[in-house]
């Protein structure tokens, strides 16, 4: 440590790897002023317009898509509450047949996006679909089915994770004080589980809020639908709408992240939680399980491999089907694992001098741009994207070309997800215990074979676990990437939507269900893996 | 008369393991016993069967003539009145401090004021809204204390209570606790692996290693007259010193010292520190010399064994200081050679 500097850095290793990697000050307040730009820019333009914003804001059509977003987001919270609470108590404290397994597959609606979930069910009823009979799915009860059966893992999986980690003393506690386990289950284990529900349901409220595909398809005019109509005829409107969500975004975030610090629990590892009989209930619990995991799981693939089989029998034909063949899909799968590496790297790499800053010298501006990483995160992605798209639209010369173009569309990316990499690159940097970085000096070791061969190295595993967040992510964003990406460029996501808008349910088929798997394969490594071995 | 708490014939195996290997205990009304050995001895499991949260391979427990557990007959926790306070306490965290006393209570013991005379038996008196996150550590330990005694259990059982706490809080809260269940004539059983915290909470001991009962008695027989070498020294320091055993004496090179057991042959025998002297002389050299401040220990090497003595004052001798070792206490407990 130097002699004489006034505040004692928390670790000695910042000073030398400020002087590799030359982050400073300046840098960390620039990244930080470049996540603020997408809000910044909105809330700017937005005042601009002056009057009209009032006039929009108060106006039927900012009105009644406000109230169709806040009753399918709360419903859908609402539904997802209960429903994910009660298959995580099932599944962790029951003696329901399965459950091991159970615990794990209830968690993979998680990797199906709202858009795909509600292409099966275009796909499967309707005209044109796998069963005429039945009306095409629509409006807000179609929304709503699609947005609760893939959104219950928000509430699913922290309560699973609450009820997996706390005190098994207290219900023994309850019992020995002569509590039966019914009213052991009901009077200490549900509270327990409060901050976890209300934390998962606020989640739910965002999605609910944020979706554009699910309501979209099912042609319900939420606020996201009438931003995306409006966004090349009507700026005002889009403008005005944007911000509105976007606020509405920052208040929900806001509220979960107040309940999550005022937690009044304790955890324990260790023990084996104590498991109740189901009795009676046993059966319909079993029965509830299998409808949700049929409805949710089951049903979409199976509409998808129907109509990939249908679509081959065509092979040929110039209808319906895959006309020649399924080369149409090389194009949209190299384009979304493109995307998403670039997405991945290129925010991992912004992100790291945030980082970095913000655990080991835990500055004032560091925070505040962590902070700034992290709003970026919370609102939605047609937001984000509206705001690059009408600032690329008029950006002065040398920029204009970003309009469509492939940078263009990975910054707005890395400017939506880079919160997911910065939150893993923070666990990663933590976890680094400081006495490594003071053991490699007292041995004589430079900064510089201290950042390549202790630092990096310790890093690498959360660097990479962040930047595939951002993949996932990337590959499952459907709004964003249809007002940024050039033209002709269709990823996975957008091929989907547009072969579902255009009722191709071949192609919609093939599309959705090489998605799901790569989807599926990145959420079990990086998201359910983790979190059911904690 | 049969004892009021009896835990007959105890065996429990987890898996491959077996926890608690035929152990029986019994407890007198009023009286407290302790469980005392390392960790993984199975005394917390054999405290868990005597609560109802495990249940026993084989064996039975009796209350006050209540047979709660026994061949397919498992009363429920919830219905043996039995207290308990566990190694966390356990305290519920989203329940103010009256709220998790009177979680055991019926509405009407309630309504006649039990809670607030329950804290103010551990002297919380006033403490009711607090919750368990505002409290200190020997504060939430009287709050469990608290909760269990509300209900009027008939035996309170103990898991590692004071381990949470710091050792100065711990010394005072336990004899508060000892204190107060006496005066309420509770029976109860503390599972503990402090010796210390055992001689002082217990009318009685169980000395427990790997699953079985190695001894059970007051707490001066077993520090004087251990069952086994290895309960010798588990209880307190000890020299196990070799002799030929014959005619109620030991030869051993610290003299012949007087046996209290019918022993023979080539025996160890186990003589305290405390019960050895050092004098100015020429047997034994000191090699190693600790002060505790209340009393001082050495290390004397005579011929090839050492052996520890602890006197009650500071120290007289340095280390290389040539002195000579005698024993003045009672009579020694010896094993054969071959003990453990």
């Amino acid at each position: 440590m130097r002699v004489g500097s006034k505040a004692p850095e928390r670790s000695p290793s910042a000073a030398g790897l400020s002087r590799r990697l030359a982050w400073s000050g300046a840098l960390v307040a620039a990244i930080g002023l470049i996540f603020l730009f997408p809000l910044g820019f909105l809330l700017w333009e937005t005042v601009a317009l002056g009057d009209d914003l009032w006039g929009t804001l108060l106006s039927r059509r900012a009105m009644v898509p406000l109230a169709k977003s806040l009753l399918i987001a709360t419903t859908t919270a609402v539904a997802c509450a209960v429903l994910g609470t009660t298959l995580a108590v099932l599944v962790a404290r029951t003696n329901l047949p399965g459950r091991r397994v159970l615990r794990v597959v209830l968690a993979l609606p998680l990797a199906i996006p709202s858009f795909v979930g509600a292409t099966a069910l275009l796909a499967a009823f309707g005209p044109g679909a796998l069963i005429t009979a039945l009306p095409r799915p629509e409006g807000f009860w179609g929304a709503l089915v699609v947005l609760t059966l893939l959104s219950y893992p928000y509430v699913y999986l922290p309560v699973l994770s609450r009820l997996r980690s706390t005190a098994p003393s207290l219900e023994e506690a309850a019992r020995q004080l002569g509590s039966t386990p019914r009213r052991t289950l009901l009077r200490i284990v549900m509270p327990q589980l409060r901050s976890a529900i209300a934390a998962g349901t606020l989640l739910v409220l965002l999605y609910g809020l944020s979706d554009f595909g699910a309501v979209s398809l099912m042609r319900y005019d939420t606020i996201t639908r009438a931003i995306f109509s409006s966004r090349l005829f009507d700026r005002a409107t889009s403008l005005t709408l944007g911000l509105l969500l976007a606020v509405l975004a920052l208040v929900v975030v806001a509220a979960e992240r107040a309940i999550v610090s005022r937690r009044r629990e304790i955890s324990t590892v260790g023990r084996r939680q104590p498991v109740y009989g189901l009795g009676r209930l046993r059966g319909p619990a079993a029965v509830l399980v299998v409808v949700v995991l049929g409805a949710a799981l089951v049903t979409p693939i199976a509409v998808f491999v129907v109509w990939i089989l249908r679509g081959s029998a065509t092979i040929g034909s110039e209808f319906a089907g895959f006309g020649d063949g399924l080369g149409f899909l090389v194009s949209p799968v190299v384009n979304s694992i493109l995307a998403s590496v670039a997405a991945g790297i290129g925010a991992a790499a912004i992100v790291l001098p945030v980082a970095l800053a913000e655990v080991r010298r835990r500055t004032l501006l560091a925070d505040a741009s962590a902070v700034a990483v992290t709003s970026v995160f919370a609102l939605p992605g047609l937001v984000v994207a509206l705001a690059v798209v009408f600032w690329a639209i008029q950006a002065p010369a040398p920029l204009a070309g970003l309009y469509q173009s492939f940078p263009l569309l990975i910054l707005g990316y890395v400017l939506h997800f880079g919160a997911q990499s910065l939150r893993s690159s923070q666990a990663a940097i933590a976890a680094i215990p400081e006495q490594i970085d003071a053991a490699a000096r007292t041995l004589g070791v430079g900064p510089r074979r201290r950042l390549l061969e202790l630092d990096l190295p310790l890093m690498a595993p959360g660097l990479i676990a962040g930047a595939g967040l951002v993949m996932l992510s990337t590959l499952k964003e459907l709004p964003a990437t249809l007002l940024l990406a050039p033209i002709g460029f269709q990823t996975l996501a957008t091929k989907t939507w547009g072969a579902a808008e255009d009722g191709f349910y071949a192609e919609v088929g093939a599309t959705a269900l090489v998605l799901v798997a790569l989807s599926a394969l990145l959420t079990w490594l990086l998201v359910l893996r983790p979190e059911l071995s904690r | 008369m049969s004892a009021y708490l009896q835990a007959m014939s105890i065996s429990k195996t987890f898996d491959d393991v077996v926890a608690v290997n035929d152990v029986s205990l019994m407890v007198d009304e009023g009286k407290s016993l302790v469980l005392l050995g390392p960790s993984g001895c199975g005394k917390t499991t054999l405290l868990r069967i005597i609560a109802g949260l495990e249940l026993p391979d084989d064996g039975r427990v009796v209350v006050a003539r209540d047979v709660l557990t026994g061949p397919d007959l498992h009363v429920p926790p919830e219905l043996r009145r039995i207290g308990m306070v566990f190694q966390d306490w356990a305290l519920f965290p989203h329940m103010d401090v009256a709220r998790n006393v009177a979680f055991g209570l019926t509405k009407d013991e309630v309504k006649s004021g039990r809670v607030d005379e329950a804290l103010g038996m551990v002297g919380l008196a006033g403490y009711g809204n607090r919750y368990p996150d505002e409290l200190s550590g020997g504060q939430a330990q009287r709050v469990a204390l608290a909760r269990a005694l509300a209900p009027r259990p008939r035996v309170m059982l103990f898991d590692e209570p004071f381990s949470n706490l710091d050792s100065e809080l711990r010394a005072q809260v336990r004899i508060e606790v000892s204190t107060l269940l006496r005066e309420v004539g509770m029976t109860s059983i503390y599972v503990t692996h402090d010796q210390e915290e055992a001689f002082l909470l217990g009318d009685a001991v169980a000395v427990m290693r790997d699953g079985r009962l190695l001894q059970n008695g007051t707490p001066s027989e077993i520090y004087s007259n251990p069952a086994t070498p290895w309960v010798a020294t588990f209880v307190g320091e000890a020299n196990l010193v070799v002799g030929e055993a014959h005619n109620g004496l030991i030869a051993t090179a610290l003299g012949a010292l007087p046996l209290s057991t019918l022993v023979r042959g080539t025996c160890k025998a186990v003589v305290r520190p405390e019960h050895l002297m050092v004098e100015d002389g020429s047997a034994g050299t000191i090699t190693a010399v600790d002060f505790f401040g209340h009393d001082s220990s050495y290390r004397v090497a005579v011929d090839d064994a050492t052996y520890l003595v602890r006197v009650a004052a500071a120290p007289r001798f340095r280390p290389g200081d040539k002195v000579s070792i005698s024993y003045a206490g009672p009579e020694v407990v010896a094993f054969p050679e071959t003990a453990a």
